[in-house]
């Protein structure tokens, strides 16, 4: 097993801790942006960014929501993702085990 | 339209540094959605043992019993307003951005406050509220809290609240078989040993990848 077969959408820093923090939540939870934009440390645009990869890849969903003055989006990882990450875990766990 | 280049692809990321990041990432996440911290448990276990306590001590040569001073329960009000108010902070800091399942809905927030103030609507009603009866102000409004807040929590498959629930009120019963002055030191001593088991059971809990 070699570092090529970790899933590159999750084998990165930021992202992999936007999917660890998000898979702490139980599921069918939601994670307000600021929040996770608190936890994880980065600009906002930063964070729209690897957001925009990981919810292309159907491996987190987004929903904006708005009581008129004030629009809020919330994040959370989908099944799809959680099954993502359980594999990347695993694989993880198997390349280091046969370092 | 042109796809958002990667410019942060992670082949130069270390397999090891990527096994850590994401053990430290899981539990510093567990921790701060965590509304119950091991440490403000951990307090709360000592200040109810020494707030029960204390009222135990100047009850426990009473005979006949004549229950506790006004001082003495006016303590026992400051904790309870202390304790209140410090774990709705924690929680709400805690669950911050948080939506789903992990938020208390308002139907539980009213059952659970029901189950608080019904048993002392109840009593007052049947005349339990001579100073002679205090242990029973104390012991039942447990059991009844305790069994709401387990059944709740059953409802919710949160099987750790839900054995906190029912370790209060078992609290409470034992405390109601205890007499009315031996009621404040096994409740007391009861909810103590809730709080410091829940304490280590999180704190194991959050220590585990």
């Amino acid at each position: 097993m070699t570092t090529g077969d970790l899933d590159p959408l999750i084998h990165v820093p930021t992202r992999l801790k936007i999917v660890a923090t998000l898979a702490a939540l139980p599921d069918g939870d939601t994670l307000s942006f600021t929040r996770l934009q608190d936890m994880i440390g980065l600009t906002p645009g930063n964070l729209i960014i690897h957001l925009r990869k990981l919810e292309e890849a159907d491996y987190i969903n987004s929903t904006k929501t708005s009581n008129g003055t004030v629009s809020i989006t919330t994040v959370a990882l989908t099944g799809h993702g959680r099954a993502a990450l359980g594999t990347y875990t695993q694989a993880l766990r198997n390349l280091l085990d046969g370092l | 339209m042109n796809p958002t280049p990667d410019t942060t692809a992670g082949n130069g990321f270390d397999p090891r540094e990527a096994a850590a990041l994401l053990d430290q990432t899981r539990r510093q996440a567990r921790r701060q959605f965590e509304p119950a911290q091991p440490w403000l448990l951990a307090i709360r276990a000592v200040l109810v043992l020494a707030t029960l306590g204390t009222v135990w001590l100047s009850v426990r040569g009473q005979h006949p019993y004549q229950g506790p001073r006004a001082s003495a329960l006016l303590i026992v009000a400051a904790f309870v307003i202390i304790n209140y108010t410090a774990t709705v902070a924690v929680r709400a800091r805690a669950t911050a951005g948080v939506s789903g399942k992990s938020r208390f809905t308002p139907a539980e927030i009213t059952i659970l406050a029901a189950a608080w103030i019904a048993p002392y609507v109840v009593m007052v009603a049947l005349g339990v509220t001579r100073d002679s009866q205090s242990g029973y102000l104390l012991t039942v409004p447990l059991i009844v809290a305790g069994l709401a807040f387990a059944a709740l929590m059953a409802g919710r498959a949160d099987w750790r609240q839900c054995g906190i629930g029912l370790a209060v009120a078992v609290t409470g019963a034992a405390g109601a078989a205890a007499g009315q002055a031996g009621a404040w030191a096994v409740t007391g001593i009861g909810l103590c040993l809730t709080l410091l088991g829940s304490a280590a059971v999180i704190a194991w809990q959050l220590h585990r990848a």
